[in-house]
């Protein structure tokens, strides 16, 4: 953690980027066993690679994130994807609390968008992805509430994925959006879709205004 | 599904295969063109065309009548119509732009890769080329209204600046006003935030304004003048005239941003300064850009005859503090 925050204030300093922080919440509970955790885990690592290409997203995208299962655990706290030499692979355990997750996650959003002030560092509009096959096991309705509040004042880009027999009610109480499924285990696609919209926000000379996002087709099911 | 090449024809029917798209942008996708390696095609989407196709068509024709031999070379200008393989018009082909992107060069981390050996005078080099080219646009009564450091491209190891997105300036043409539909309040003078962009005039004042933003970011390798420590986002700092580095001031970025500012000469940093400050509110007190060509000017010559350091200083080369800052 020390060292983390060392690397993080030298690199607000050093890295003239507007930054674009993206938080990933991911159910890991056990119902993830098997398939799902493995296709979550390599569409994680395909996005740490594919942002990684795009010089200009891996110098401006700030990933971080958080697993729900079983516990709730903090795998990587917010870096500069340029930064990231790999992100742990996760395991598939216990239930879902999802409300405690997402609330550990605004805290980080809002530490973070805190940090950037004070460096003077420019920052479009943070992102929170949260991707679930269930429904959150804890309570979840006043995280839900933030963060819908949160993405109301367009002060974040809230994203709800659901997979499988995932609750799309829950979690899309969590946005301002409608939560999307996901087409079978299409995390690759999902994971690609979102790497290009982190770079047409990073390549935007704006950082007040809505960026037009790539279509979705390739990883939704109606 | 299957993979064909597209096809499309010029005005006198002949046919075309495109070959790799190269970009896929708000308004259309960008092709290379089979055969012809310096010749790329714009193709507006088809919800684009339904929408807005007489509109666009009506302002590529315009500004093909305005091409001249100078604007060609150094603006990847409009130059001859394209439709698909039913006739229909969907675009328009031009001359593909050499070099990488300014947003790799105004970048403290990314321009060594991008641009070896970079030092002020090569900055100032383009710099000076990209305002002539600005000056040339303004002379044929054009603006550009969307400065975007990733439409400027420039050729390493020479002073080459090509334009590209010219679809969007602003011109005149025959009584007839093309506003440009776009632009980033970010790089807005003060009196256009607010505006939607297609019901702005732009001026040689207004883009005086965007064009200092494109200088300082350059020659501050990535910082934006209104990057403020505890401050607000950069549009609510460019609308009060909030600039940091000005006199008295202590609201600099940590780091060696101040360095490198301290480094300008002081007639380039006046300039800043009075841009930034009052000019924010009042345009006629923004520098003009023959006021920048002429300091620039000035300035490379210091940078020639060892006057001036030429070596950019490192962000990561100097652990600085507060100190700095303090005046």
């Amino acid at each position: 953690m020390a060292t983390y925050q060392l690397n993080s204030s030298s690199d607000l300093i050093e890295n003239p980027s507007p930054r674009c922080a993206c938080m990933l919440v991911l159910d890991t509970s056990a119902s993830m066993f098997g398939q799902p955790i493995r296709e979550l885990n390599s569409g994680v690592q395909a996005f740490i690679s594919a942002i990684k290409e795009d010089d200009m997203a891996a110098c401006s995208v700030e990933l971080g994130v958080i697993t729900a299962g079983g516990k709730v655990t903090e795998q990587l706290p917010f870096t500069t994807a340029m930064n990231i030499s790999q992100c742990r692979r996760f395991v598939a355990s216990g239930l879902t609390p999802l409300g405690a997750a997402m609330d550990l996650a605004l805290d980080r959003l809002e530490e973070r968008t805190a940090a950037y002030r004070k460096a003077g560092v420019a920052y479009y509009q943070p992102w929170l992805v949260v991707i679930s096959d269930g429904v959150p096991t804890d309570q979840w309705q006043a995280a839900s509430a933030r963060a819908r509040s949160l993405a109301q004042q367009r002060k974040m880009v809230v994203m709800p994925v659901g997979v499988e027999e995932a609750d799309l009610d829950a979690l899309g109480a969590f946005s301002t959006r409608p939560a999307k499924r996901l087409d079978g285990l299409k995390f690759r696609e999902f994971f690609l879709w979102l790497s290009a919209s982190m770079s047409r926000v990073s390549a935007s000379a704006s950082t007040t205004e809505q960026v037009r996002l790539p279509p979705t087709d390739s990883w939704d099911s109606i | 599904m299957a993979l064909r090449a597209r096809v499309v024809t010029d005005s006198l029917g002949k046919t075309r295969r495109l070959g790799k798209r190269l970009e896929r942008g708000g308004e259309g996708e960008i092709f290379a063109l089979q055969e012809r390696p310096d010749v790329i095609v714009k193709w507006y989407y088809p919800e684009v065309l339904d929408k807005r196709g007489d509109e666009l068509r009506r302002k590529v024709e315009a500004m093909r009548e305005l091409r001249d031999a100078h604007m060609t070379r150094d603006v990847c200008w409009p130059l001859i119509r394209v439709f698909d393989d039913e006739h229909r018009w969907i675009g328009f082909a031009m001359y593909r732009a050499r070099g990488v992107r300014m947003g790799f060069l105004a970048h403290a981390l990314l321009y060594q890769r991008y641009f070896p050996g970079l030092d002020r005078r090569h900055i100032v080099g383009y710099l000076l080329r990209f305002i002539e080219v600005v000056q040339q646009l303004h002379r044929a009564g054009v603006c550009i209204g969307d400065y975007n450091l990733n439409n400027i491209f420039c050729v390493p190891s020479t002073q080459e600046v090509t334009l590209i997105d010219c679809d969007s300036y602003q011109l005149r043409m025959g009584g007839t006003f093309y506003p440009c539909p776009v632009g980033s309040p970010d790089m807005t003078p003060k009196e256009h935030q607010g505006v939607a962009f297609r019901d702005i005039v732009r001026s040689p004042r207004s883009e005086a304004f965007s064009l200092a933003i494109v200088l300082f970011k350059c020659l501050m390798l990535g910082r934006h003048p209104y990057d403020i420590v505890g401050g607000d986002d950069p549009v609510r700092n460019l609308r009060r005239g909030n600039f940091a580095y000005g006199r008295g001031q202590r609201d600099v970025p940590q780091g060696a941003w101040y360095a490198l500012w301290r480094e300008l000469p002081e007639s380039i940093r006046d300039m800043f300064v009075t841009t930034f400050t009052v000019g924010a509110n009042a345009p006629s007190r923004r520098a003009t850009t023959a006021q920048w060509h002429a300091a620039l000017t000035d300035y490379r010559q210091r940078l020639e005859d060892g006057k001036c350091s030429r070596e950019l200083t490192r962000p990561s080369a100097q652990q600085t503090t507060q100190v700095l800052h303090a005046r």
